[in-house]
C-alpha cells in the first residue's frame, strides 16, 4: 500500500497550488496534482524542477513528523491483517497470505482494507497486490486514482514488461542499456550464471528481482539470538534520550551482525511502557540496514508512538527491544584493506564523545549552497542523515571567493574599523588597535528585502596580524570570518 | 596544484632535509623537500599564534593527511567553518567536530576522540589545566593517535610537544586599496622541538586557498641552535 504524496500531507503543505518534497539528495520524492501538472516528476532534482515550475512550494522530507501521521494507517491496517511491514512513512508491506483465506478471497480483503483506509485517510492510495513485495510495489506503482488497486495475478509477466529501470540499480541499468536490454522481462530471460559472471551481486539480485523471485531469506541458523535489549531504570521519558539509547544499540546489533556475516532486511522495533504494555512494529528495506538506518527508524517509530493515535508510551520508556529479522543471504563482505574493528573502534569512541559533550555537540557537516560561509554549511549531528537544503552545485553568484576563513562564528561578531577618508585605517583587536595594509571592498549583499533581511557591505581587512572578512549593517561593523 | 619549487630554494632545502615519516602525498611535500616534519603516531604538536595567523589551516592540512579513519576537531569556541576543511582536501565524511565549550568535560571529549580517531586536533581553551593537557599527550602516545593542540588564550606546558609551530607574521596578497580580494598567503612560522631535531628554524609557508600549502622557504634564519624539549 502507498501513498505517493504522504509527504505532503502535513501541516503547512500547499493544498492547492504546486508543492513538492524533496529528500536529502536534493531530488524530488513527492508531488502534489498542480505541481504533476506544470510537469514536475518525482526522481527530478530540486533546481530542476523549480526551473519547471518557479511557484512550486518545496517541503524538506520531515520522516519523523510524516510517520506521526502515518501511524493510525499502519494501526488501520493491522488491526485487519497482522504483521504490517513499513518501509517509510506512506509505504508498507502487508503479508496477506493467511488473511487471503480468512475474508474469503483477495477481493474481499482488499476491499475490507479500503473500506477502513478510505474512511480515515480519503483517496491518495494505491494498492498493489502480488507474490512477492518488488512486484506489489510497482503494481501500486502503476495504479490510478480511479482505479487505486492493482490486483497481480503473474508475477513474472507482470514484470516483464516493465523498464529496466524498475530494478532501481543504477550502476547497472546504464549498461543493460547498453547492452540493449530495455525491459525486466529481457532481463530475466538470460541465464542468471551469465549475468553473475558479468555483473557480481548486483547483477544477479536484478536478475532475481526481474524474475519475479524477491531475495530470498537466509535459511541459516544464527547460533545465538541477536536481538539488543536495553531496559531503563528510571524509564526515559525524553525521545531524544531515547533515540540515542537507540544509535548505540543499533550499532551493536550491526556489529553483532556483521561478526555472523549477516544484515537484516527487517527488524522489529518493540517498546516496553512502565505499565507494562507493549508495542511492536516491523520496518522493512529493499537493502540491508545498517547501523544509521536503524536508528532512524526506531527513532521515527518512538516519535510516532509518543506523538501518533493510541495511547502513547504510558509512564515513559521501560525497555527497548532492536530484533533482526530477514538476514541476507550474502552478509557483509568486507572490502580488502577494510578494518571492521578500527571501524567500531570510532564508532565507539564518537558514541562516547557524544555522551560527553551532548547530541548537539557532535556534528558533521555538508557543503551545500549558500553566498556566506555560515550558509554554506549543512550541519547535522553525527549518526544523523545530513540534510541540505540548498543545492551547491547551483552557481550562487556573489558567493565570498575562496579562500575561505577557517573561523566562522555562527553569529556575526561586533568589530571595530577605524576610517579614514572612507577607507579603513585601523582595526580593533581585543585591546589593542592594528593598522590595516590593504583591503578589498565593499561588495554590496543585498539579501532577501522582501524577508526583512538588511543590506549590507563586505569587505576583507588585512592587517599584520591576520585578515578578516566583515559586514557593514546599519552603520555597525559585524566580523564575520577570520582568515586564520 | 604543481609543487614547482624554484631549483635553488630546492637545493638549499635538501640540505637541510629531514628524513621523517611521511603525512601524505601534498604533506609529504612539506615534510621531505621543506624540512617540515610528519607526526608519527602517538606525537604531538603545538600550533600557536594569534587567530588569523593561518594556524587553523595548516592544521587542517595536517589532518587532511590521516587517512583510515575518521579525523577529529575539538572545536572550543565553536567557530571553525568546515569549508576551510573541504578546501583542504579532508572529506566531508571523515571529518567529525566535537563542540565543547565547557573547561571540565574539555578533556573528557579530547580523550574519547583519542580513542578512536584517526587524528585529533584540540583547540585548548583558557582554562584548561596543565595536568589535563599533560594526561591528553600521554593519553594520545597510549593510543599512537596523533594529537595537533591549537591553544586559544593560553601556553602548552613545555616538554610535551614534539613539534611545535609559532606563526609569527603574516602576509596576504590580492588586496590593493579597495581592489581585488584575498588570493595567497605568506605565513612566517617558527618551527621547533624534537622534531626538528632541537632546533629552531624559520619557515615561510604559502598558502592560496586550494588543498595544498607550500613551503617557499625553509631555510630562513635559525633563530637557535639549542635543544629543546
Amino acid at each position: 500500500m502507498w501513498y505517493p504524496e504522504w509527504a505532503l500531507r502535513r501541516p503547512g503543505a500547499p493544498q492547492d497550488e504546486p508543492g513538492q518534497a524533496v529528500g536529502a539528495d536534493g531530488r524530488v520524492e513527492a508531488v502534489n496534482a498542480a505541481a504533476y501538472a506544470a510537469g514536475i516528476r518525482r526522481g527530478m532534482r530540486r533546481g530542476e524542477a523549480e526551473g519547471i515550475c518557479p511557484l512550486v512550494a518545496t517541503l524538506e522530507r520531515d520522516h519523523s513528523a510524516e510517520m506521526v501521521a502515518f501511524e493510525q494507517v499502519v494501526a488501520e491496517v493491522e488491526a485487519l491483517v497482522p504483521k504490517v511491514e513499513i518501509v517509510e512513512p506512506g509505504l508498507i508491506f502487508v503479508p496477506v497470505a493467511g488473511a487471503i483465506g480468512y475474508y474469503g478471497g483477495e477481493a474481499p480483503l482488499v476491499e475490507r482494507v479500503v473500506k477502513e483506509i478510505d474512511r480515515v485517510t480519503g483517496d491518495g492510495y494505491r494498492i498493489g497486490l502480488a507474490d512477492g513485495p518488488f512486484a506489489a510495489k510497482h503494481a501500486a506503482a502503476g495504479a490510478t486514482v480511479d482505479t487505486p488497486v492493482h490486483i497481480v495475478e503473474d508475477d513474472a509477466s507482470f514484470l516483464a514488461s516493465l523498464d529496466i529501470s524498475a530494478i532501481g540499480r543504477e550502476e547497472v541499468v546504464a549498461t543493460f542499456r547498453w547492452l540493449g536490454i530495455t525491459t525486466l522481462g529481457e532481463l530475466a530471460r538470460l541465464p542468471g550464471s551469465a549475468i553473475a559472471s558479468r555483473f557480481g551481486a548486483v547483477g544477479l539480485d536484478a536478475h532475481r528481482l526481474a524474475s519475479g523471485r524477491d531475495r530470498l531469506p537466509n535459511p541459516r541458523e544464527l547460533p545465538v539470538d541477536l536481538a539488543v535489549v536495553e531496559r531503563f531504570s528510571p524509564p526515559l521519558e525524553d525521545l531524544e534520550q531515547a533515540a540515542f539509547v537507540a544509535r548505540g544499540m543499533a550499532s551493536r546489533l550491526v556489529e553483532a551482525l556483521a561478526s555472523v556475516g549477516a544484515a537484516p532486511f527487517r527488524i522489529v522495533v518493540e517498546a516496553e511502557a512502565v505499565d507494562g504494555t507493549t508495542r511492536s512494529r516491523t520496518w522493512r528495506s529493499a537493502d540491508p540496514l545498517d547501523d544509521r538506518a536503524i536508528a532512524e527508524r526506531v527513532r521515527w517509530q518512538l516519535r510516532a508512538w509518543v506523538d501518533g493515535v493510541g495511547v502513547g508510551i504510558r509512564g515513559g520508556l521501560a525497555a527497548l527491544k532492536i530484533k533482526p529479522a530477514d538476514l541476507s543471504g550474502v552478509g557483509r563482505q568486507l572490502s580488502l584493506g577494510e578494518d571492521a574493528r578500527a571501524a567500531s573502534e570510532t564508532h565507539r569512541a564518537l558514541a562516547e564523545t557524544q555522551a560527553i559533550v551532548g547530541l548537539d555537540g557532535l556534528l558533521q557537516a555538508h557543503p551545500q549552497g549558500g553566498r556566506e560561509p555560515v550558509d554554506r554549511v549543512a550541519w547535522h549531528r553525527w549518526g544523523e542523515t545530513p540534510v541540505r537544503v540548498r543545492d551547491p552545485e547551483a552557481p550562487w553568484p556573489g558567493r565570498v571567493p575562496g579562500p575561505s576563513p577557517a573561523l566562522v562564528p555562527p553569529d556575526p561578531q561586533p568589530f571595530h574599523i577605524e576610517w579614514d577618508g572612507g577607507m579603513p585605517v585601523r582595526v580593533r583587536l581585543g585591546s589593542r588597535w592594528v593598522t590595516v595594509r590593504s583591503w578589498a571592498g565593499p561588495w554590496r549583499r543585498v539579501g532577501r528585502w522582501w524577508k526583512g533581511e538588511e543590506t549590507g557591505d563586505q569587505y576583507q581587512i588585512v592587517t599584520s596580524a591576520g585578515a578578516f572578512l566583515c559586514e557593514i549593517r546599519s552603520g555597525q561593523t559585524w566580523l564575520v570570518g577570520i582568515y586564520d | 596544484m604543481g609543487y614547482q619549487i624554484p631549483a635553488t630554494s630546492y637545493e638549499q632545502d635538501r640540505a637541510l632535509s629531514t628524513d621523517y615519516g611521511l603525512l601524505s602525498t601534498q604533506y609529504s611535500v612539506l615534510s621531505t623537500e621543506q624540512g617540515l616534519p610528519a607526526l608519527a603516531p602517538g606525537q604531538v604538536a603545538v600550533l600557536s599564534g594569534e587567530p588569523g595567523l593561518g594556524m587553523t589551516r595548516l592544521g587542517l592540512v595536517m589532518l587532511s593527511g590521516y587517512t583510515g579513519g575518521a579525523v577529529a576537531y575539538l572545536d572550543v569556541r565553536g567557530w571553525l567553518s568546515p569549508i576551510a576543511a573541504w578546501e583542504v582536501g579532508i572529506d566531508p565524511d571523515r571529518l567529525v567536530i566535537a563542540r565543547c565549550r565547557e573547561v571540565v568535560r574539555w578533556g573528557r571529549a579530547a580523550a574519547a576522540l583519542l580513542d578512536g580517531a584517526a587524528a585529533v586536533m584540540a583547540e585548548v581553551p583558557a582554562g584548561a589545566k596543565d595536568a589535563s593537557i599533560r594526561k591528553l599527550a600521554s593519553l594520545a602516545r597510549n593510543r599512537r593517535t596523533p594529537l595537533l593542540l591549537r591553544p586559544v588564550d593560553r601556553a602548552i606546558p613545555a616538554g610535551l610537544a614534539h613539534l611545535m609551530l609559532e606563526a609569527r607574521e603574516i602576509t596576504w596578497t590580492g588586496t590593493v586599496d579597495g581592489h581585488g580580494r584575498i588570493e595567497q598567503r605568506k605565513t612566517r612560522i617558527i618551527a621547533s622541538g624534537k622534531a626538528m631535531k632541537g632546533m629552531t628554524r624559520t619557515i615561510e609557508m604559502e598558502d592560496d586557498g586550494s588543498n595544498a600549502l607550500r613551503v617557499v622557504s625553509g631555510v630562513g634564519a635559525a633563530e637557535t641552535r639549542s635543544a629543546t624539549g
